[in-house]
This record gives C-alpha cells, sequence and structure tokens, in this order.
C-alpha cells in the first residue's frame, strides 16, 4: 500500500494546517507560543539558573542589578503533533477497499507529510494492545520516512486499550502538542474516551479521527452469522435481520456519545468512513481548524 | 363436526414442519469476525426475551396456517342448532323409519324413548309437504318392505299410533335398505328417508355400503337422509341387564339343589353398588342377594335354591328395575330331577360288604346329589315285592326270574319303568333269552373269558372299551379328560349277544358301548314306554374293574336317570326373542300351541322330520306348551330370552353416522329443532388468511 499517492499531496498543498492558538513551535506567523525562545519581541526576565543558556544572559542588567538574568522572548514557533495510532485487531475490520488500520495509517502519514512540510514537528504512537511504541516529534524532514516506514509496519493485533495509550501519552508529551488520535475507540470502558480527552485538560490539542468501517455503520447482514470477536474469545450466532434495528440505535448511540463527548471537552472530532474519499476527510479536518482559529 | 374429505386431515401432519426443522436444521452459520461484536452483544442482550417472544409467535402462526390450511380443505362443518324447516331440498318422496327395536323402550323423562319417536314420526309425517307422499316402515326383528309411498297421510298416522316396540334387535341397514327400495318406484327426483331411532350403535353396520337405490335411468343414487334422534342427543342412556343365566345341580346342598349363577353387565360410565338381585320361582322371591358392578363392566351372582320335589320349573333371575326394565330379569326353566325308587335285585349277596354283588352299585346311587333312593332284596325277595312302588329296577347277576316274575317285569317296563340288568355268574343265557325276550335289547349268547383274573398279565390281556357314544345322553360326560375314566377299565369276561335284536319292538335298540372286538358292553332299548339297559359284564369286580374305575359311579347315575326319564331326556331349549323354536313332539304326544307369557300363541309349523317350528318368540318369557287337550307338556316348556348386545345402548357418534350416510346426503335434526350446517372451513381459511398477515407483519418487524 502507498501511504501517501500524488492525488492526495496535490490537494492538501495549498492548505496551512495552523494549531491551535496556545501551542509550542518555532515557525513564526503561523503559531503563537505562551513559550519564551529566540524572538524579536522581549517578554520577560528569569533569574538564571545552572543549565540556562549563556548567551541568553542580559548583561546590560548584570550591569544593573549585580545579579545574573535570562532574556526572555514571544516568538514564532513550530506545531508538535504527536500522531496516535490505534493498532488492535478491531482495527483490522475490512468490509470496503481498506481496512480501518489502512485508513488511520494514510490519514496519519497524510497529516505527518503535512505537518512536516510546514516545518512542524510529527511524532508518532502506536497502541497495540499493552504495547505502546512511539517515535519523538521531529520537524525534520528525514524524520517523515522514518514515521511513514513506521506507520507501514504497523499491523491489527490485540485489544483497543485506550487506557494505557492515554496514560503513556500523558506521561511522554512534555509539552503543548497537538494530540491526533486514530481510533474505531472500540473501548467497552466508559471512561477510556474521556480518559484520552483529558489530554486536553493539559493544554493539548487533540483531534480524534474516528474510523468506522461502513459494515460497522449499516450492518448489512442477512442470513445467521457467527460472529466473531476480533480481539478475544467472544462469539455469538445471531439471526442478523432480528437484530439490526436494535444494533443501528446502540451504534448510533455510541457515535452520539463520542460526539457530544468531544464537542464537550472542545476536541476536534472527525468521523471517517473507510469508503470515503481520505483526501477529503483530511481537507475537511483542516478547513474546520482554520474556521475554528479565526 | 364431520369432515366431507377426511384423508386431507393428513395434511395437518405438515404443522410438524416448523417444530422440525426447529429441532433438526443443523445448517451451520456462516463465521464472521467483527470488530463491533460488543454492539451486536448488547442488542442480542437487548432484544432476546423480545425475539423469544417473536419466534414463538411466529412458530404458533406458521402452525396455525399449516394445521387450519388442510383441515379446511377437508371441507370441516359444525352443526347448530336453528329454528329451520325440517325439509330444505325440495320435495321428496319420503320414506319414515320408525325404530321398534328393545332399546326404544328405554324410559326417559316420563316416556319412552318409542312413544318420543311416535311424535317424531307425526311431526315428519306433519312437515312434509302436500305434493311429497310417504310411507312408514316399522323397523323392528323381521321388518317387511313398507307399500309404495302414499299420499294417504291418515292411514300412515294410523300405523304411527299402532306401532309398538318389540323386544328384538333392529338391523337398521337392512331397512334402510327397504325402506329405500320402496321409493324408488316413485316418479319424483328427489328421494328421502327419515330416520328416527334411538340410535345405539349395535343397530347400525357401518362398515357397509350406505343406502342407495335405482334413479328413474337405472342409476345408483343416494336417498337425502335425515336422522331424528329419539333420544334428544343423549350422550349415554345408562343400563343394566341380566346378560347370562347358567344354572348347574349344587350338589353340596343336596338333592334337587341348584346354583343361579348369572351376570349383570352394566353399561354406563357410572359404577353401580349393592344392586339387588332376586330368584324368583312361581312369582315368589326365593334367594336374593346384593352385587357391585364396576363402569362398563360386568359381576356374576350365585344365587343358590333346594327344590323340595322333582319336576320343572319355570322362574326368573332379576335386578332392581332401571329405565328399559325388560333386560332387568332373565327368564329360565329347570327341570328338577324326581325321586327315584329304585329295587335293587342282588343276585350274588355275600356277607363280605365288598364281594356282594349289590355293594359298588349302592355305593353310586346313594352318593351325595343323587335322586335314587335304592332297596337292596335278595332275588327271591325281591321279585316277591310288587313292582309298583319302584320306577327303576336293577337285575344284578340274578338267576333268571320265574315266567311269573318275567311277566311283572315286562308289564312294568311296558307301564313306564326302568329296567337294568348287569350279567354274571348266575345269568343262564337261554332262560334269560326265553323269559325276557320281549324286553331284553339284545338276546343273550354265552359267556367271553378275555383273561383268568388269576393270571398273570391280566392288564395287558383284559378287554376294553372300544366306541363309546358321546352323543348319547348317557355318555355325554365321557368326553375329553373324562373318557379316560371309561376306557381305563378292564374287563375279563363279559356276555356276547346275539347280533340280531330280539323282541318286537327291536328296531328301539342302540348299542351304545362296545368292547374292543366290537361285542356290545352297553345296550339299551324302549319297550312300551319303559326303558331297558343290558350291561354285559358284572356290576361287582367278577368279570371287570370298572366299579372302581372312575367312570362307574356316574355311568351308574347316568344309567339310572336315564331309565327313569327324569334327567336327561329333557333337553334344553335354547330360545331367543326373534328365534324360531324347534320343539319334538314326546311319544304318543302333539304339540297343539305355544304359548307367550302375553298369552299370545306363537305360530306353528310341522317339520318333516317330526319337530314343530314355533315362533318366532317375539317376548321374553316363559313359553308353555300344551297338547291337542290342552294338557300342558312341561318338559318342552322353554324360556325366550333377550339378545344381549340389544342391552348395550351405546350411542353411535353423530359424525360415524354422517360420515356413512356422506356428507351431502345426511340432514340432522334434533328434538329442539333443526340442526344447521355451518361450513366451518371458511372460518380455517379465514383464520389461515389472518395467521398468514401478522406472520408477515411480525417478520417485517
Amino acid at each position: 500500500m502507498e501511504l501517501l499517492n500524488a492525488q492526495t499531496l496535490a490537494k492538501l498543498a495549498g492548505v496551512k494546517l495552523r494549531a491551535r492558538a496556545v501551542v509550542d513551535g518555532v515557525l513564526s506567523g503561523l503559531h503563537k507560543s505562551p513559550h519564551q525562545g529566540q524572538s524579536v519581541e522581549f517578554a520577560e526576565h528569569k533569574e538564571y539558573a545552572p543549565g540556562d543558556e549563556i548567551r541568553h544572559l542580559d548583561w546590560k542588567a548584570f550591569g544593573k542589578f549585580d545579579k545574573y538574568y535570562i532574556k526572555r522572548f514571544e516568538h514564532e514557533t513550530n506545531l508538535h503533533a504527536i500522531l496516535v495510532l490505534d493498532g488492535s485487531a478491531s482495527m483490522g475490520y475490512q468490509s470496503a477497499a481498506l481496512s480501518k488500520l489502512d485508513v488511520a495509517k494514510v490519514l496519519a502519514g497524510a497529516l505527518a507529510y503535512l505537518l512536516v512540510r510546514q516545518q512542524d514537528a510529527a511524532g508518532l504512537a502506536v497502541v497495540t494492545g499493552e504495547r505502546f511504541q512511539d517515535l519523538p516529534a521531529r520537524a525534520a524532514a528525514g524524520h517523515l520516512r522514518i514515521v511513514l516506514d513506521e506507520l507501514e509496519g504497523v499491523g491489527a493485533h490485540g485489544t483497543t486499550d485506550l487506557f494505557r495509550a492515554a496514560d503513556h501519552l500523558a506521561e511522554k508529551i512534555s509539552r503543548r502538542s497537538l494530540v491526533a488520535v486514530f481510533s474505531d475507540l472500540f473501548d467497552d470502558r466508559p471512561e477510556a474516551l474521556k480518559r484520552i480527552i483529558h489530554l486536553r485538560a493539559r493544554k493539548n490539542d487533540l483531534a480524534v479521527f474516528h474510523i468506522i468501517d461502513p459494515a460497522e455503520l449499516s450492518f448489512p447482514f442477512d442470513d445467521p452469522t457467527l460472529f466473531l470477536s476480533m480481539e478475544d474469545e467472544r462469539r455469538i450466532e445471531v439471526n442478523p435481520r432480528e437484530i439490526k434495528q436494535s444494533y443501528l440505535e446502540e451504534f448510533n448511540s455510541f457515535l452520539k456519545s463520542v460526539r457530544a463527548t468531544c464537542a464537550e471537552a472542545d476536541v476536534d472530532y472527525e468521523l471517517v468512513r473507510t469508503d470515503e474519499s481520505l483526501d477529503a476527510v483530511l481537507l475537511r479536518f483542516l478547513a474546520r481548524r482554520q474556521e475554528r482559529r479565526r | 363436526m364431520t369432515f366431507a374429505h377426511p384423508w386431507m386431515l393428513l395434511g395437518a401432519l405438515a404443522a410438524l414442519i416448523p417444530l422440525l426443522i426447529h429441532l433438526f436444521d443443523r445448517r451451520r452459520p456462516r463465521p464472521h469476525p467483527f470488530g463491533a461484536i460488543s454492539f451486536v452483544l448488547r442488542s442480542q442482550r437487548r432484544t432476546a426475551s423480545r425475539l423469544r417472544l417473536k419466534r414463538l409467535l411466529l412458530y404458533l402462526l406458521r402452525t396455525t396456517i399449516l394445521i387450519a390450511l388442510p383441515v379446511a380443505l377437508a371441507r370441516p362443518e359444525l352443526k347448530r342448532n336453528a329454528q329451520a324447516a325440517t325439509v330444505t331440498r325440495g320435495p321428496a318422496a319420503t320414506s319414515i323409519i320408525l325404530d321398534a327395536s328393545l332399546s326404544m323402550r328405554y324410559a326417559d323423562g316420563g316416556t319412552t324413548l318409542f312413544e318420543r319417536g311416535r311424535q317424531l314420526a307425526r311431526d315428519a309425517l306433519r312437515d312434509l309437504l302436500p305434493d311429497e307422499p310417504a310411507n312408514l316402515l316399522i323397523c323392528g326383528p323381521g321388518a317387511i318392505a313398507p307399500s309404495a309411498p302414499s299420499f294417504d297421510r291418515g292411514q300412515i298416522r294410523s300405523n304411527i299410533d299402532s306401532a309398538r316396540p318389540t323386544f328384538g334387535s333392529s338391523d337398521m341397514n337392512r331397512c334402510l335398505d327397504l325402506a329405500g327400495h320402496s321409493l324408488e318406484e316413485n316418479p319424483m327426483p328427489g328421494k328421502r328417508l327419515v330416520l328416527i331411532s334411538a340410535l345405539t350403535a349395535n343397530a347400525f353396520r357401518l362398515n357397509i355400503a350406505p343406502p342407495t337405490l335405482q334413479g328413474p335411468k337405472g342409476e345408483r343414487i343416494r336417498p337425502e337422509v335425515v336422522v331424528r334422534d329419539a333420544a334428544g342427543g343423549k350422550q349415554w342412556l345408562p343400563n343394566r341387564a341380566v346378560v347370562d343365566l347358567k344354572i348347574e345341580p349344587a350338589l353340596q346342598l343336596g338333592p334337587r339343589a341348584f346354583q343361579f349363577t348369572f351376570t349383570v353387565r352394566n353399561f354406563s360410565p357410572e359404577p353401580v353398588r349393592d344392586l339387588e338381585a332376586s330368584l324368583k320361582l312361581g312369582g315368589q322371591v326365593v334367594a336374593k342377594g346384593f352385587l357391585d358392578i364396576p363402569a362398563n363392566g360386568a359381576s356374576q351372582k350365585t344365587l343358590s335354591y333346594r327344590f323340595s320335589s322333582g319336576g320343572v320349573f319355570p322362574g326368573e333371575v332379576a335386578i332392581s328395575a332401571d329405565n328399559l326394565t325388560a333386560d332387568d330379569r332373565r327368564p329360565f326353566v329347570v327341570a328338577v330331577p324326581k325321586e327315584l325308587r329304585a329295587l335293587i335285585v342282588n343276585g350274588e349277596p355275600s356277607t363280605v360288604r365288598y364281594r356282594d354283588e349289590a355293594f359298588f352299585v349302592e355305593a353310586a346311587l346313594s352318593a351325595p346329589g343323587s335322586p335314587v333312593r335304592a332297596t337292596t332284596k335278595d332275588a327271591e325277595a325281591a321279585f316277591h315285592d310288587s313292582f309298583d312302588q319302584y320306577e327303576l329296577i336293577l337285575l344284578l347277576n340274578a338267576s333268571a326270574p320265574t315266567p311269573e316274575v318275567s311277566r311283572r317285569l315286562v308289564e312294568f317296563v311296558n307301564r313306564g319303568g326302568g329296567l337294568l340288568i348287569s350279567l354274571g355268574d348266575h345269568v343262564e343265557p337261554d332262560l334269560y333269552n326265553q323269559r325276557l325276550v320281549e324286553i331284553l335289547p339284545m338276546p343273550l349268547r354265552m359267556v367271553k373269558t378275555a383273561v383268568d383274573p388269576e393270571e398273570a398279565d391280566t392288564e395287558k390281556k383284559a378287554a376294553k372299551l372300544g366306541k363309546i357314544a358321546t352323543e348319547h345322553p348317557i355318555f355325554s360326560l365321557f368326553t375329553g379328560r373324562a373318557r379316560e375314566g371309561l376306557m381305563s377299565a378292564r374287563f375279563y369276561k363279559y356276555m356276547l349277544l346275539e347280533p340280531g335284536p330280539g323282541g318286537s319292538a327291536a328296531h328301539n335298540t342302540e348299542v351304545l358301548a362296545t368292547f374292543e372286538d366290537g361285542a356290545p358292553a352297553v345296550a339299551v332299548t324302549r319297550r312300551g314306554q319303559g326303558r331297558v339297559l343290558l350291561y354285559t359284564s358284572t356290576v361287582d369286580r367278577d368279570w371287570s374293574d370298572f366299579p372302581i374305575r372312575t367312570g362307574f359311579l356316574p355311568s351308574m347315575q347316568r344309567f339310572s336317570a336315564f331309565l327313569s326319564g327324569s334327567l336327561e331326556e329333557r333337553e334344553e331349549v335354547k330360545a331367543r326373542v326373534g328365534d324360531s323354536i324347534s320343539l319334538l313332539s314326546p311319544a304318543h304326544e302333539t304339540i297343539a300351541s305355544v304359548r307367550a307369557p302375553s298369552g299370545a300363541m306363537l305360530p306353528l309349523r310341522p317339520q318333516e322330520d317330526g319337530h314343530v317350528s314355533a315362533g318366532p318368540a317375539e317376548e321374553p318369557g316363559v313359553h308353555q306348551v300344551q297338547d291337542s287337550s290342552g294338557r300342558p307338556l312341561p318338559e318342552l316348556t322353554f324360556a325366550a330370552v333377550l339378545d344381549p348386545s340389544e342391552s348395550d345402548l351405546t350411542r353411535i357418534k353423530p359424525e360415524e353416522l354422517a360420515a356413512f350416510f356422506g356428507e351431502d346426503a345426511v340432514k340432522d335434526s334434533g328434538l329442539e329443532g333443526t340442526h344447521r350446517r355451518l361450513p366451518f372451513w371458511s372460518w380455517l381459511i379465514a383464520a389461515a388468511a389472518v395467521a398468514f398477515f401478522f406472520e408477515g407483519v411480525l417478520l417485517r418487524k
């Protein structure tokens, strides 16, 4: 599978990704940063402490106060993005051309490409059951290849454990970041999504790409079917026609609940069907973010 | 409910299909790994109870469809009372058949079924259209074809009024055929049979073809049948009946004692307790008892009575009366043996009892239950005695009587006395032949010695009996294993007889038993009004060991009874109501009349073999036979009994009757009004359609 095809890249070329208001970064003009660094606009002084850069010492202040002060500035910064990919077995379900995992990879790869192209840092975190693999966020062009290679190697295994993923991310993310989650959110624990959203409380920007297979949305089965769980030993034999109505109600309720939870926490939420055009999904996502920024 | 095409009901087995599919469908569902299985599980949990209910409803609806359709195709019809006109099929020549069998005597609600049947017949006659001709058939035993249908309603009504129930059974099939044939000549296209009956099951034979009659063009057509139930639709007509009676001598109670064992059946679903049963003789109750009878079962009761004298006695056993009284009693005629005074002429008396010639005979004739009162005397004393005081004389190895005594003996026999002659060493054949020629069954010739009793191998060499006339009353007992009682006897000596009979009435002689060589052992003859039996060996153990064999005692008693003409001579006449009875006139007598209990005379028809056929008997009870001078002939008195099957009033099921006559031919009517038939099948079709609709609705939900 080719993660980024030329068509997708052409459509995304004119769109500038703007992070939300308060994120760290180094690209000026696009992202306002609350952090101090190399900039033209002075912000404050800070008493020197061992480890601070000697070159930021304010010698004039030393002359006045006989104390070492470090000069701090407001200046443009890069967006720091962590792409969180759910690699659980349920993501391997596929009734259309691409599985949910395939779609997640494409979307994550495309975002990584966009981020790196505009000098933003992109990192990757893959959650596969109890395993948590991550690549630190970097803005280097060479890093994009590493991210894409890493994405290429992700397979669908294990259970969906958003709980653990949230804990890992909270531990790993040391600065304000854009956290983009690509998952079907099929975690039976109702508080798992809230745990993810809790990252938002730590000043991170959070986007949820909810990837759903069309068969999961429409339940198009007719004959008696033995449904097997993709993550554990559960199985059930049902006549799909008999439970379709109930299933759709349950599933729509789930979607509604997820959407409501995200909206409540001011989290970008994007429902992605695996059979729809992925560039349209990205454009829709970016347009919405740009809209919110204004 | 009745069915026009009952075989279509087999289609209802299709109702098992949903169940069988459920039980045996082992289709494996397609496995499908599914990411959102949690939602499937939750949905299934949420809908499980609703689905179970839905499946149950679907099963019921589908089963309803699969049952309703074949049952509807079987064309069921319900009957419902309605005050509709009796006749709905247009004018028809009508034959009214009124059941006159015993069952119609059943009392119900202050009247009898027959009275009710008569009213129904009048109603049927009244309901006829003016242009409908009719006739009447009273269906009893020996029913005859009615005349052609006419418009003389007055005559038919008169015939209905004069009709009486019988004591016999009715063959409804025959009556229907007779009535049907009577309608054949009538030019009207419509033919109708109105059947008025108690509708008991035994009156119908449903395994034969229903009545048909010949149409105007020679084709077979089925008449319309209107069934009217004289019992008013009752499910049961409870009845108790004495269905059997066995009369046996009760030897343990002494001579002339009899036990009457009778069977009472309870034709009802309720058991009967403490039912009174009695034995009546001459109108007087002489014994009484009680018995319990289970539901639809039978019980036996034995009552005993000892008659004080011999003779022929009519009587009856009876139980407490119920709704059908005719079968609550069973008449009988019992012949009680008269006391026989016998003179035993002992030809070889002995002080040693067992060597006495008469020892074994005395013992046999004095056994309990024996009607014989014997007096034993030696020849000299006996021959000086008057023979008039005896009915029976036994000459046991007696020397030939003097001519005077011989003459008296011949007179004794001719007057009706019985004479038994047994032989022995004291018998001189020539003198016997000379003096008793008139009464000897066959002349004596000489003594044959089969073996000397003192020799070895007497058992093998001794003579045995060969042929025995077990068809004769004397030896009728000795059949089967009892025959061994005679065949085991060994005879060392016996008297050979001249082959030709002697005397003037020799043609009356019968040889009833012979030895193996064909020599007569027992010969009997009739002389005048008396009988003589000649036994060609001894009645002690001189010439034979027969006296110590088991056959000796009954043989002697039967010999005596035969000779006295008081026991076996009266053959029991078994007569059932509806049967003709064959009677044999006694010698020198002529049967002039047979009088039924009601006083009516039975028609008599002399037969070529000397018998007289009387009857048929039309009522149960004791029938008296009289000679031309009006003198009763008690030995011919007989009791006519009811056919026990007629007491079974089990009702035939209406659907069986409808199926027999054909759905489209039969019209059923009760006492309250005509039953209207409703096409129930259309309801079933509607039910199937509704079930089909709701099944579709359920499937869409």
